[in-house]
């Protein structure tokens, strides 16, 4: 695989604040998703990817030229931004065919409309863009990132506010640009919508890459760390002496009045095992909650493991 | 026009109409019209009233009309609604983008920084220049002060607006504040601190812009002395001076 974006030993700190701490990757053609809750940096490096904001330390090469620096690099490249706003007097083909027009693509209008069809708007729609649903507007904005036709497509969360069938169209969408040789990094802070793309993966949290490869082993990865279990019953002891030891458990401890606090290493055998323990103890449970299965833990986690 | 100049020009024009589009607001215009409507009609009440010849300090013999309309169109038209109008328009050719998060759209594509930053410029300029010009000029015509006042009137206001809308544009992209700045620039610097000493007048554009009035009307104005060229040099090298600092600042900063 030869790359195309090659990040070195890339920092970026804003005042105080380090957003990135010593990433380095390399991507080449196809699709890749950089996963990581809210706050990871993940934008930042997407930033920095797209030359508009510059690395505190560390090198970012895009197309083996700085994209903050070299037009012919900016040329090749597509962006699709978090933010929401857009020129809003103007119409979705006003706004793509500008994008087209600055790109110095030959034929603009053609491409403008081209580039509307392929996230199916309509070309002939003359409403002002402030007058378009959220999902529209984001559909405009990939418009306007594939209108000149990029190397480089990056996108900052661009299934945001779409319905489902928008979704899975513009997935396919984007796994057919990289199929095509393109590299295309994607950010999402949802582990199934990354799922969907069933490619390469970059995990960031906390400013730093915390994982990175094949999406099936990222999971694998997720699911070998230790979940923990809050458990209300109306004899949190009896239910602790009986779970000691038992099979998948791998630490107990009593919380409040009527808390047990389990660790395991599967959560499946768990499940058997508490009822099994219930039944002979006599306890009833009042309530089974597992507390760490969000995003964020699974991130702390992939960080924070040796 | 060879190919490539044709390319250029094609991409700068869409950001041109785009900035032009986005500064004419209603609520701007009609705040700086009314402005302008204010100054016409304190041009005809100082017409209307009878001003007999004033003999100044150093002896020179000035129409009355002449001399009211001048001071008049410095004090209103240089020190207020020249700047007021080139900051509301100049500093948000770049700022409103900057602040929105649309000016993405336009670093992240091949044009050249300078071609932004002048193309922001001249749609700042364009905007500007009729809400301060005409209205300017009426109002010097309504004072009675004769041709020559409204020549000097179109020429010095003109001069000004280069300054200040390079400066102001400038500005856009340094300070998300740029209209606090902008203000405080217009009232305490030039409009007072500039006053105190001739040396800091020299740093005041407003300085130039009322020397070109003197000078073109005939009629002496109160402020430091600036020679024949340097009154006409200086303002439209503060605002290359501005527009290259500009696109430093665009080429240097943050996009969001």
């Amino acid at each position: 695989m030869s790359a195309m974006i090659e990040v070195d030993a890339v920092s970026k700190w804003f005042g105080e604040l380090v957003a990135v701490s010593d990433v380095s990757f390399s991507l080449g053609a196809g699709v890749t998703a950089l996963l990581g809750p809210n706050g990871a940096g993940k934008s930042t490096v997407l930033r920095m990817l797209c030359g508009l904001t510059p690395p505190s330390k560390g090198t970012v090469r895009v197309l083996g030229g700085d994209p903050r620096r070299d037009l012919d690099v900016t040329r090749r490249i597509g962006l699709v931004p978090q933010q929401e706003a857009l020129f809003e007097g103007r119409s979705a083909l006003q706004f793509v065919h500008l994008a087209a027009v600055l790109a110095g693509v030959p034929d603009p209008e053609a491409a403008a409309r081209s580039a509307l069809a392929l996230v199916e708007l309509r070309a002939d729609d003359g409403r002002p863009l402030s007058a378009y649903s959220k999902g529209m507007r984001q559909r405009v904005k990939v418009a306007q990132a594939l209108v000149a036709d990029p190397d480089v497509v990056v996108l900052d969360e661009p299934l945001n506010g779409l319905d489902p069938r928008q979704r899975l169209h513009l997935i396919s969408l984007f796994q057919r640009i990289g199929d095509d040789g393109r590299c295309v990094v994607v950010s999402s802070h949802v582990l199934d919508e990354v799922e969907r793309f069933g490619s390469r993966v970059l995990v960031m949290a906390q400013g730093r890459l915390a994982a990175e490869g094949d999406y099936h082993a990222i999971r694998d990865l997720m699911d070998d760390r230790p979940h923990r279990i809050r458990i209300r019953s109306d004899d949190p002891r009896a239910l602790a002496s009986g779970l000691l030891g038992a099979d998948g458990v791998v630490g107990v401890r009593l919380e409040d009045l009527d808390g047990t606090v389990v660790e395991t290493l599967d959560a499946a055998v768990l499940r058997r095992t508490l009822a099994v323990v219930a039944r002979d103890r006599a306890v009833r449970l009042h309530e089974v909650t597992p507390l760490d299965d969000d995003l964020e833990s699974v991130f702390r986690y992939l960080v924070e493991r040796p | 026009m060879t190919p490539r100049a044709s390319t250029k020009v094609r991409r700068r024009l869409p950001i041109y109409r785009l900035v032009l589009r986005s500064q004419v607001t209603r609520a701007r215009l009609a705040a700086l019209v009314a402005l302008g409507v204010v100054g016409v009609a304190v041009g005809a009440a100082l017409g209307r009233a009878d001003r007999p010849a004033e003999a100044l300090s150093d002896g020179t013999v000035v129409a009355g009309h002449l001399l009211a309309g001048a001071r008049f169109v410095n004090t209103f038209g240089l020190s207020l609604l020249v700047p007021v109008t080139a900051l509301v328009f100049a500093a948000a050719s770049l700022g409103d983008p900057d602040e929105e998060g649309t000016l993405v759209y336009l670093w992240l594509r091949p044009v050249r920084r300078s071609r932004i930053v002048l193309a922001a410029a001249a749609a700042s300029y364009t905007v500007a220049w009729p809400v301060v010009v005409v209205p300017l000029a009426l109002a010097a015509a309504a004072t009675r002060g004769g041709a020559h006042l409204v020549v000097a009137t179109v020429a010095s206001a003109t001069l000004a607006l280069v300054a200040y809308t390079g400066l102001f544009c400038a500005l856009g992209l340094v300070t998300r504040r740029s209209l606090v700045w902008g203000l405080l620039c217009v009232f305490v610097w030039e409009g007072f601190v500039a006053t105190a000493a001739d040396s800091a007048g020299r740093l005041a554009v407003r300085t130039y812009s009322r020397s070109v009035l003197g000078d073109l009307a005939s009629v002496p104005l109160s402020g430091p002395e600036v020679s024949a060229p340097l009154r006409w040099v200086v303002p439209v090298a503060v605002a290359v001076v501005a527009l290259v600092f500009a696109t430093w600042r665009l080429r240097r900063r943050d996009i969001a």
